[in-house]
């Protein structure tokens, strides 16, 4: 009996059973996908981080290792297990050719190493220690997955012949977010090649309790030992090997949460469309005796059905979907071993999906109890008029045409109903906008600001390959005289300590020169300007607890030097940790220097590049925008790409929410269509009532979806970009898009769905409609 | 007399293959212009169809429907849209009302499809005929805030609103009690003393008896007709008698 009740209903709404059939798979795989993604992820990355004995601490050096200094601190601090000095030789990208390609386009610092002794092993893709013969290259799997290389091709360093013998796994430098990679060599070959760059070396230790591992970072910073580079922790490695997968999974489980969200809509909509259209019925059930949880019933079998289908379904496309998505971790990691687990917590998330459906059921279903039977039978329809619908009268209506006022009136009175689609429109709009207004942020030339970059046009990176205020000093030369550069600055970063407040030192990088020149962006405060100040960069700031306006003492070569912060900026430059500061200093060497010019003819820009590129070749030369595109390209260009992406799933989304909807509201209002055709009233009248209506819930949509976009939306926004290190920022909304592309794409949609949505409303037939 | 509607040999099928069904089965009739008549029958015998098939909401399978001088086959969906709401009127057994508006906005809604701008004229209109009909002080009142004969009334005024030629009514009386019936036939006879001619289908040899032309059907066709003389002509009691009698005649 029930079995063919349900059979009838969905029969009788065949698209939107369907519908709602394909928002449930959609939603079921997706979790289903996240949660299976996050148990090989995890088990993959363990895995990896096990087999290559990944260091617990690591601090990069450049410059002289006390070999001595650091085996007696190790040997004395109870929490060392193991500890070991590898390093590594960087050589230019130019000078590295991999079959037929050069390196020298790469932004990556490319390495080459042996294999270590103790732990921090470089795995081939079966998750073996590599053993490297001569002649051999092992190569960063990164080269594979992009096609730079494949196993047998010749490889040159420095004019030295290799073969590429395979591929290699890095546990800390795998990741495209690690701005290094290593390549492996034999021993006999390193030496070789040794000389041909500058060395780099990594220090590093394996802890017998990872806990330990605060207290361990305090004593190596406050022991004075080699410190010349960034320090990297385990967690940290961990957060780097996972942030790209981990992305991806979390953008997985936004849609599907999404997704889930229109589910329910769709479920709400055919319930409530349903309950009023079967008001009377369903009084009449009511009233000859049958119990309500008979009919609720009913209706959470219908559901349990949709859902039960919809899970089978979407667990089955995430079972033949996850190979694809696993690609990744399964190259970088490895295989987890954990595939039956991996498909149990599929299954569990597939399952929550399902109950939350049937809870909402059941939820919306509790008006059937609140439903009068008197009521029901005596008006045949629930009444649920807003009170703005009260004071809108046709009599009284002088600016809308008849037809528009019909459709907005109807909007008005049943305010519940069109909020459902209203909601839809809002998040359509909504995750149409941010991703676009996010675009346009950080792809605006001022975006830079926010970057902690000013707005120069040419940039001089000087590294330590020479001797630095020399190098520094002859380019300036130039500059001076060369009447094309209309101004310039230099900026050399040296490295300080600071005491904290619990009187361990750090080291920090401050950047000293004439700050005014190309300024940046200050969130709080200003430029320092005077020789006591100094400011900070927001994660600089955090870090070191410090305000504007509060003091801090630094220690350069034993002296104190007491100084005032000025302002906070955000940096996204040398992992977001800057700080600036204008005094002078002999003591410390310099450990980069950046010269910024700005051009009287900003068109030279090119020819200008290549020719202080080739009057300076220890400097790399750069026009700002391809330094831009370098830093942070590949992040715009993915922000691009993700913007595009969810313009169209919010378009693909709008459409068919839309025509749902239209179908639904046309079956619900047959008798009133019938009416209106039998009052004389034509099917383009008709359809200019609908379109009225849905584009009035669409420009309330668009207005909501805009508010909320420049509100939360630009809060999350804010939240991805901090931690690129950019603190604040506001949108840069590009008016053309934000305002009238995305808006009439929307419109777009809304039409085109509900005219095709319509065509049933001029196929009813007044005298069925209507029987005497 | 200049004629009002002309069918002509109509029929209407349903269904398909061996289901189909003739439910008008070749009917001719006529109404004359300002003409008062009535439509009795069983039911199912197809009165409600031929309705429908004069008023054009309903396409017929062959035979020529013409009103106020158009061949409605010749005619487009959109010309009968127009046709219907300028020369025709309607009321329902069960009240017709669009639930968002009141009573007063019903009543001029087919009137503002075109003359949007008149508003306060078409206001005033409805007014009157509301005063007419009785139900002057229920402007403001939502549909569901008035009586099922109250309802009917404000359906009349609607089907009023555009001073249409001719008046159909489905059972306008079926469901109101005999008071509000003899008290909607009042209504309507007045409108037909002015010049509206009037269709009524009903079972009520009261209701029936007060128009001056019935006319009988049976599974499709017209089986009898019965002339009365106006109103003023002859006793109630006596129409009465002879449309019953009439009816037991030929068995309905
Ligand atoms: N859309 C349809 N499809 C199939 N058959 C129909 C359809 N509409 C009406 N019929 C059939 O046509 C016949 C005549 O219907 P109609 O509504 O004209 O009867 P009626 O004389 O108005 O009856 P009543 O007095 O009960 O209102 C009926 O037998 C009915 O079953
Ligand atoms: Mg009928």
């Amino acid at each position: 009996m029930y079995y063919r009740i349900i059979r009838n209903d969905m029969l009788k709404s065949k698209v939107i059973t369907l519908a709602t059939m394909i928002f449930v798979s959609a939603a079921a795989m997706l979790v289903s996908l996240a949660a299976i993604l996050v148990v090989h992820l995890s088990g993959a990355l363990d895995m990896l981080m096990t087999q290559a004995k990944t260091p617990h601490f690591m601090q990069m050096h450049s410059g002289e290792v006390n070999m001595a200094r650091l085996t007696s601190f190790a040997e004395q601090n109870h929490h060392v297990d193991d500890f070991q000095v590898a390093e590594f030789v960087n050589i230019d990208g130019s000078k590295i050719i991999l079959g037929d390609r050069s390196l020298a386009n790469s932004v990556q610092d490319n390495g080459f190493s042996i294999q270590s002794e103790k732990f921090d092993y470089l795995l081939d893709l079966d998750g073996n220690i590599i053993h490297a013969s001569d002649g051999e290259l092992y190569v960063p799997v990164s080269y594979m997955r992009d096609h730079t290389a494949k196993v047998g091709d010749k490889a040159f360093v420095s004019g030295r012949e290799f073969t590429v013998a395979g591929f290699l796994r890095d546990s800390q430098m795998n990741s495209a977010l690690a701005s290094s990679k290593r390549f492996l060599l034999s021993a006999h070959d390193y030496a070789e090649i040794k000389n041909l760059g500058s060395t780099e070396y990594l220090i590093e230790f394996r802890l017998k309790d990872m806990s330990a591992l605060g207290a361990f970072e305090s004593a190596y910073a406050s022991a004075g030992l080699e410190a010349n580079g960034p320090t990297i922790t385990y967690p940290l490695l961990t957060m780097l090997n996972a942030l790209s997968d981990g992305i991806m999974i979390a953008v997985i489980l936004l849609v599907s949460v999404l997704i889930v969200i229109i589910a329910l809509l769709c479920i709400r909509f055919t319930l409530l469309a349903r309950i009023e259209g079967d008001y009377r019925e369903i009084g009449v059930m009511k009233a000859i005796g049958l119990r309500v949880s008979d009919m609720k019933r009913i209706y959470l079998a219908k559901y349990a059905a949709i859902a039960a289908a919809g899970s089978a379904v979407g667990y089955a496309l995430s079972l033949v979907s996850k190979g694809m998505l696993l690609e990744n971790i399964r190259l970088y990691m490895g295989d987890s071993g954990r595939t039956s687990l991996a498909s149990l917590f599929g299954l569990a998330g597939i399952l929550l999906i399902f109950l939350a459906i049937m809870a909402y059921v059941n939820g919306v279903l509790r008006r059937f109890r609140s439903l009068s039977a008197a009521e029901a039978i005596r008006s045949g329809t629930s009444h649920e008029q807003g009170a703005g619908a009260k004071q809108f009268r046709l009599s009284g209506n002088r600016w809308f045409s008849t037809n528009v006022f019909l459709g907005v009136q109807d909007v008005l009175a049943r305010k519940k109903l069109y909020a459902t689609m209203l909601v839809v429109l809002v998040i359509s709009s909504f995750i149409m906008i941010v991703p676009q207004n996010l675009y346009s942020t950080i792809s605006s030339k001022s975006f830079v600001q926010y970057m902690g970059i000013g707005t120069y046009d040419m940039r001089m990176d000087v590294q330590q390959t020479g001797p630095i205020p020399t190098n520094t000093s002859e380019i300036e030369n130039r500059m001076r005289s060369d009447s094309d550069i209309s101004r310039y600055a230099v900026l050399t970063t040296k490295a300080f300590k600071v005491k904290k407040e619990n009187g361990s030192e750090e080291n920090i990088k401050i950047e000293l020169g004439d700050h005014s020149a190309f300024p940046i962006y200050y969130s709080k405060g200003r430029a320092p300007a005077a020789e006591n100040e100094i400011a900070l960069s927001a994660l600089n700031a955090e870090e070191l607890g410090k305000q504007v306006g509060e003091r801090m003492t630094l220690t350069a070569e034993g002296a104190e030097k007491a100084l005032t912060v000025s302002g906070i900026y955000s940096d996204i430059t040398n992992g977001g940790k800057t700080a600036k500061a204008v005094f002078t200093d002999h003591t410390a060497d310099t450990m980069w220097a950046v010269i910024c010019a700005e051009l009287s003819d900003p068109s030279l820009i090119d020819q200008k590049v290549s020719e202080y590129k080739n009057r300076f070749a220890f400097a790399k030369v750069s026009d700002i925008e391809e330094f831009v595109a370098q830093t942070f390209g590949s992040t715009i260009s993915s922000v691009k790409k993700a913007s595009v992406a969810s313009a169209l799933v919010a378009l693909v989304i709008t459409l068919l929410i839309t025509l749902l909807f239209m179908k639904l509201l046309i079956a619900k209002d047959k008798y009133s269509i019938a009416v209106l055709k039998a009052l004389g009233f034509t099917n383009s009248d008709i359809r200019a009532q609908y379109i009225s209506r849905s584009v009035v819930v669409l420009i309330a949509g668009l207005i909501l979806g805009t508010l909320l976009a420049n509100t939360l939306g630009e809060l999350l926004a804010r939240t991805v970009i901090s931690s690129f290190g950019a603190s604040t920022f506001t949108f840069a909304i590009h008016p053309l898009s934000a305002y009238l592309l995305i808006p009439l794409m929307m419109i777009g949609s809304v039409l085109i769905a509900t005219i095709i949505g319509l065509t049933g409303a001029g196929q009813i037939k007044i005298s069925e409609s209507m029987k005497g | 007399m200049k004629k009002m509607m002309i069918g002509d040999r109509i029929v209407k099928s349903f269904g398909e293959g061996r289901e189909r069904r003739h439910v008008l089965d070749g009917v001719s009739m006529e109404i004359n212009e300002g003409e008062f008549v009535a439509v009795m029958g069983p039911s199912g015998s197809g009165k409600s169809t031929l309705m429908f098939a004069l008023s054009g909401t309903d396409s017929v399978d062959s035979g020529k429907v013409v009103v106020d001088g158009k061949d409605l086959s010749t005619m487009g969906e959109n010309e009968l849209s127009d046709l219907r709401r300028t020369t025709m009127g309607f009321v329902f057994q069960q009240p017709t009302m669009l639930s968002n508006l009141n009573i007063l906005d019903n009543i001029i809604l087919p009137a503002m499809r075109d003359n949007r701008n008149n508003v306060t004229k078409i206001s005033e209109k409805a007014r009157l005929l509301m005063q007419r009909v009785g139900i002057a002080d229920l402007e403001k009142r939502d549909i569901t805030q008035v009586s099922g004969g109250q309802l009917q009334r404000a359906g009349i005024c609607r089907a009023l609103i555009n001073s249409p030629k001719m008046i159909f009514g489905d059972e306008p009386t079926g469901a109101l009690n005999s008071q509000s019936a003899q008290e909607m036939m009042d209504i309507l006879s007045e409108i037909n003393a002015d010049g509206t001619a009037v269709m009524l289908v009903t079972h009520d040899a009261k209701v029936a008896a007060r128009t001056e032309r019935i006319m009988f059907m049976r599974d499709g066709t017209i089986v009898s007709e019965l002339k009365l003389p106006k109103l003023e002509g002859m006793d109630m009691d006596q129409r009465i008698e002879e449309v019953t009698e009439k009816m037991r005649e030929i068995g309905i």
